[in-house]
């Protein structure tokens, strides 16, 4: 109605800013809850969508080159074979750098496990030296079809024919051979083979190895991949960062909620008089109600409005891992469905609260009554007394009382303002956690920068001497890792040999000791879970045909392979096997190195014969982190604003009626306004503590939770330094009181008469 | 002219007692009262006595415990309070003591907001708005918000968003209580003004000037009517009454 | 009367017609009417006290007037007339007697009687009322005039309010 619209209308013209912040903050949230949607999206979909394009296998089998991998075709519940397809590890080099591969001789096209051409062609009999790349690959390698790769250390040339996709574990440099596939002709020596087996049942996949293993026999079995094992590490940081902006989106909107509802609780309080007069004008309290409602609605749909659009439009130009994602998400079938549902949802839970405040508005009395005695406060406490009486400005201990004597408002007040605040201490433990795996890997479960592998050419000696010639190398751990079946034989875990009885291996330890004596062990989490057992059991497993059975003394913070990998050191190994070589040399860098400065002057020093990498490290996955917990905390503030502003008005307020009271006893204006401030900033004090208080065990908690769960186990959590929090405390509550001061001085200098009459 | 014979306003037993922290308050015990067209009547009484709840039950701002409001012959026991807020609009108009005026509001806004919610275009509610302002001495005022008037102005302001829709009853409790008597005599004058003009007036007051203005006195003693007093109209005569007032003492 | 007079002439001589029309003049039509009479005789008496002293002024046409002027002594009673403040007014005790006395007689009832009183006082109010409208806006001392009876009227109302409470209270 009209009458409705002008009094909303004007309404809105006196309270510009917070319309303005409620706006923005709903902007903000919406926004993030998309990303989110988009990054689960994107982390889902691509891979499940390429599995099934290619036909993937379910499982694939590494065997030895002798083993009759063709008999697993008669396996109960195995649909359909990929191979055997003889296999070579090879290292290939080209402009863009090197990489270890495996070379997988593939005669034609093949029906399960069919590669995806992104780019080139296919083999064909016509170019015998032609390969195809994995797309992740030719990305490290920096290659395109029609490039020539070199073999280091012989003379044979191979031609990019093409790139594909695949659905099998990807590229990893340094941990994981890149897929090349070639012809047959081009592996003539094959060092192994590979199968893959398409089930017809994907949930037996764990039977389906058991049956494939008791088949060939342990001795067979190399690593065994699953096809979750893939999906998971396709998934992986972008799960991990849909997770996050989901939970903080969540969060967010939760304060938001809560803002809201301050909001218009304050509001109505100041303004009970005129609703009372509205009312007796003729407003019905329907009327009134839908006044409130609509407006915030309005807000809140013309934010979540706005996110929508913007998201759309510009989120594809996001850099990075973000832009891509919501590129993908937009080809995605639920794409439009989720475009709709969440700033819908957003909009509905703002309109609940809404509601919940707005029917209190509905409920005044038409009867317009003088500022009706709030309920009563208290009394000046002993403390309070004794410090006016100790010549403690009278404005400090006025201003203390007005924040903390009336309970249920002013620890609601405390409260809501503290939500925010806790969310954005989480957010700072994020930050300071993924800054710890830049800064100091090795309280991360990364001790060592640089992985060295070496050609047969320079000899154990050899290689550990000249590795650790070079002055800013501190030591080097000569390491092996080799896949073991589980008891039950279901999968494949990589069981490592690092360091040596003399120097061991620094493992990050979450729990337990290292493993010093001979068969002891230390594992990831992801390991203890999927065997599910713990510190101090003692597992079997079977490397080849050989048993092999350690003692685990304590958990290490793994970041690589979901934390299944159990490591032990080379000299319990080679107990087993005397033979075993190191495979790859791990170097601890002396602090202030640039690894990537260490790795040419190696790579230089080596003539060829060694190939360096950096170790990854999980947090470059999620750089793309730091800019959403910023953005996030950008939210965080304007809903902390908000409240903050509520807060402010209501004080004020409630401040007028004892102005002339208080300049009745002799305090001066800046002395009154002085009350107000202190009072704010009080109030915003001890949501700052209570906001630390609560929010650095539940940071920790939240980041343990999910290291857990990512297998790379609990123990990384870092809370923000006491420098930060102390930063967010000081600008939290100097903010407060510049923010109060300005309205407050307004209000202490008002006319009598003014006061009076808003007073009377 | 045959007037209509349904009263303006009837009431038959009105009571309400106050539950507040001490002991229960009657504000008003068993009020029987019948206003007619074109009436002007004035409630006085000392403070306390329930003349504003009396007031207020009348105009439907707070429910009786017990008996029953006419309202032009209809009978109101069944309003809930959307539907009292509705006869607000249009029949009843009502002026307090304090806080009339909607403070986010402009003036101008103040005065047009019944109108509009009694659907009225609002060109012709502009229109009524800017006639009643003229009137009542207040034009150029319309864009001011209520703050940054006087107390006089302010009632002036609140009488015009009473009358703005020709409400056949206007309900005033005390509304020359905060002002001085410049302000009371404006007041006085303008209702004298309105109900030479026909309109049907309610007045809750203390001040004897404005209740003298009245056709009718009611006294109002501690929730019940005390006496009902008709005034004189005829002129006055010559040595009692006024003059035996002024009379200048040797 | 005397000291009104004794006032006006300060200004300057004038005979009793003046000063008649000088009062009028004054107080406005709230006043009720001076009268001729009453002034010369008063008049007379202030000579007699010899606050004043009168001339006879020759006219052609009419009898002779006489023309009243100050003395010193007349000066002299003025100044000290100013000096001293007014006394209280006095409380209407003949209504009160009538409250206080009824219920002894058993001839009225209290309740009754206070609002008969109060309708009076109304009507006179109202009357007041519309003398005020009636007389000249500039007439600043008429109408403080009659704001003041006003003031007393609405005085009174208020004690008539104190005594229906305390009566009301006793019963």
């Amino acid at each position: 109605m009209r009458a409705t619209l002008r009094w909303a209308h004007s309404d809105l013209r006196t309270h510009r800013g917070e319309a303005l912040f409620l706006v923005l903050a709903t902007a903000g949230i919406v926004a993030s809850l998309l990303l989110a949607t988009a990054l689960f999206g994107y982390a889902t979909n691509p891979w499940q969508r390429v599995f099934t394009q290619v036909r993937g296998a379910h499982v694939t089998l590494h065997t030895t080159a002798s083993a009759d991998a063709g008999r697993l075709a008669g396996l109960d519940g195995v649909e359909s074979v990929a191979g055997p397809y003889p296999t070579a590890a090879l290292t290939l080099a080209s402009q863009g750098g090197r990489a270890s591969v495996e070379l997988r001789g593939v005669p034609g096209k093949p029906e399960v496990g069919r590669p995806l051409i992104t780019s080139g062609r296919w083999l064909d009999p016509a170019t015998p030296d032609g390969v195809v790349l994995e797309s992740r690959l030719a990305r490290a390698l920096l290659t395109a079809p029609g490039d020539t790769l070199t073999v280091p250390g012989t003379a044979r040339r191979l031609t990019v024919v093409g790139v594909a996709d695949s659905a099998e574990p990807r590229y990893r440099p340094g941990e994981r051979s890149g897929l090349v596939w070639a012809l047959p002709s081009a592996v003539p020596d094959p060092a192994g083979q590979v199968v893959g087996l398409r089930l017809t049942d994907p949930g037996d996949t764990g039977y389906a190895v058991q049956r494939a293993v008791t088949e060939l026999g342990a001795g067979a079995i190399g690593e065994v991949a699953t096809w979750q094992q893939a999906r998971a590490e396709a998934q992986g940081d972008n799960r991990l960062l849909g997770q996050v902006l989901g939970l903080f989106g969540l969060g967010a909107l939760l304060a938001a909620g809560f803002a809201v509802h301050g909001a218009i609780g304050t509001r109505i309080r100041g303004h009970l008089r005129d609703i009372s007069v509205l009312k007796a004008i003729g407003f019905t309290p329907g009327q009134v109600v839908r006044v409130f409602l609509i407006q915030h609605l309005l807000y809140a749909l013309l934010g979540a409005l706005a996110a929508a659009v913007l998201t759309e439009a510009l989120g594809g130009a996001v850099p990075g891992r973000l832009g891509d994602a919501v590129d993908v998400w937009q080809g995605l079938p639920g794409h439009t469905v989720a475009l709709f549902t969440v700033p819908v949802g957003a909009v509905l839970f703002i309109g609940a609260t809404t509601g919940l405040a707005a029917w209190r508005a509905g409920r005044v009395p038409p009867v317009p009554v003088p500022r009706p005695a709030t309920a009563p406060a208290g009394r000046l406490t002993g403390v309070a007394r004794r410090a006016l009486g100790a010549r403690v400005p009278p404005a400090l201990v006025l201003g203390w009382h007005k924040a903390f004597t009336r309970r249920p408002r002013s620890l609601g007040a405390v409260g809501r303002l503290a939500l925010p605040l806790l969310l954005i201490v989480v957010a700072l433990s994020a930050w300071t956690t993924i800054d710890r795996f830049h800064g100091s890997p090795e309280r991360m479960g990364l001790p060592t920068a640089l992985s060295v592998r070496a050609d047969s050419s320079l000899g154990d000696g050899g290689a550990l001497a000249l590795l650790e010639r070079d002055p800013q190398v501190a030591a080097a751990y000569p390491g092996v890792e080799v896949a073991a079946l589980v008891p039950g034989q279901t999968a494949t875990i990589a069981l490592r040999g690092l360091g040596t009885h003399r120097e061991p291996y620094p493992f990050t330890l979450a729990e337990g000791r290292a493993a010093h004596g001979p068969d002891e062990a230390v594992a990831g989490q992801g390991l203890l879970d999927l065997l599910h057992v713990r510190v101090g059991d003692w597992v079997r497993m079977t490397v080849g045909d050989q048993p092999q059975i350690l003692h685990i003394v304590g958990r290490s913070i793994e970041p690589e392979n979901a934390g299944r990998v159990i490591s032990t050191s080379l000299d319990t190994l080679r107990a087993n096997d005397p033979e075993l070589r190191p495979a790859h040399y791990q170097l601890r860098l002396e602090p202030g190195a640039e690894p990537a400065a260490v790795a040419e002057r190696l790579a230089a020093a080596g003539r060829g014969h060694l190939d360096v990498h950096t170790v990854t490290n999980p947090a470059d996955g999620l750089s793309p982190l730091r800019a959403v917990v910023l953005g996030l905390i950008v939210v965080l503030a304007l809903i902390g604003l908000i409240e903050l502003l509520t807060l402010i008005g209501g004080t004020v307020r409630e401040g007028e009626r004892d102005l002339l009271a208080l300049k009745a006893i002799g305090l001066s204006p800046r002395q009154i306004t002085a009350v107000t401030v202190t009072a704010t900033a009080g109030t915003a004090l001890a949501a700052v503590l209570l906001a630390t208080a609560l929010g650095l065990p539940l940071a920790h908690w939240l980041i343990d939770a999910q290291g857990r769960s990512s297998g790379v186990g609990a123990g990384i959590a870092q809370g923000p330094s006491p420098v930060l929090l102390l930063l967010l405390g000081t600008a939290a509550v100097l903010g407060a009181a510049a923010l109060a001061a300005l309205p407050a001085a307004r209000a202490a200098r008002r006319r009598l008469a003014d006061t009076l009459s808003a007073v009377a | 002219m045959s007037e209509s014979t349904t009263p303006v306003l009837r009431a038959e037993g009105l009571v309400k007692t106050h539950h507040g922290e001490g002991a229960p308050a009657h504000a008003v015990r068993g009020v029987d009262l019948r206003v007619a067209r074109g009436e002007f009547v004035a409630i006085t009484g000392p403070s306390g006595a329930g003349k504003s709840t009396l007031l207020h039950l009348l105009g439907g701002l707070q429910r009786p415990d017990a008996g029953s409001v006419w309202l032009d012959g209809e009978r109101t026991d069944g309003y809930g309070e959307a539907r009292w807020a509705v006869e607000r609009r249009k029949r009843i108009g009502i002026v307090f003591q304090f806080f009339n005026l909607v403070s986010d509001l402009s003036v101008a806004d103040n005065v047009e907001l019944p109108a509009l919610l009694a659907g009225v275009p609002p060109k012709k509610a502009r229109a009524g708005r800017k006639e009643l302002l003229a009137e009542l001495g207040l034009e150029g005022k319309g864009r001011s918000m209520p703050g940054e008037l006087s107390g006089g102005e302010q009632q002036r302001v609140a009488l015009a968003r009473a009358l703005v829709n020709h409400p056949p009853l206007l309900l005033a409790d005390e509304p020359a209580g905060s002002l001085d008597s410049r302000g009371t005599r404006e007041v006085m004058r303008l209702l004298s003004r309105f109900h030479q003009r026909g309109q049907t007036i309610l007045l809750v007051t203390h001040d004897a000037r404005l209740a003298s203005a009245a056709d009718r006195v009611i006294s109002f003693f501690d929730g019940r009517i005390a006496d009902d007093a008709a005034l004189d109209a005829g002129p006055p005569p010559r040595r009692a009454g006024a003059s035996g007032v002024l009379e200048l003492k040797d | 009367m005397r000291l009104h007079l004794l006032a006006l002439l300060a200004r300057g001589p004038a005979h009793g017609y003046e000063l008649k029309q000088d009062l009028e003049q004054l107080l406005g039509s709230a006043y009720p009417q001076p009268n001729v009479g009453q002034i010369y005789v008063t008049l007379g008496r202030l000579e007699k006290s010899g606050l004043i002293e009168g001339e006879d002024v020759e006219q052609s046409s009419r009898p002779n007037k006489k023309v009243y002027h100050l003395t010193d002594a007349g000066r002299e009673a003025l100044r000290a007339w100013y000096e001293e403040t007014a006394d209280e007014p006095r409380v209407r005790d003949e209504f009160f007697m009538k409250l206080a006395l009824a219920p002894r007689t058993g001839l009225a009832d209290q309740i009754a009687l206070i609002n008969r009183q109060r309708r009076q006082y109304l009507n006179t109010m109202r009357q007041l009322s519309k003398l005020a409208a009636a007389e000249d806006r500039d007439n600043r001392i008429s109408h403080l005039l009659i704001e003041g009876a006003m003031l007393h009227l609405q005085a009174d109302l208020d004690w008539l309010e104190r005594c229906q409470e305390e009566l009301e209270e006793l019963e």
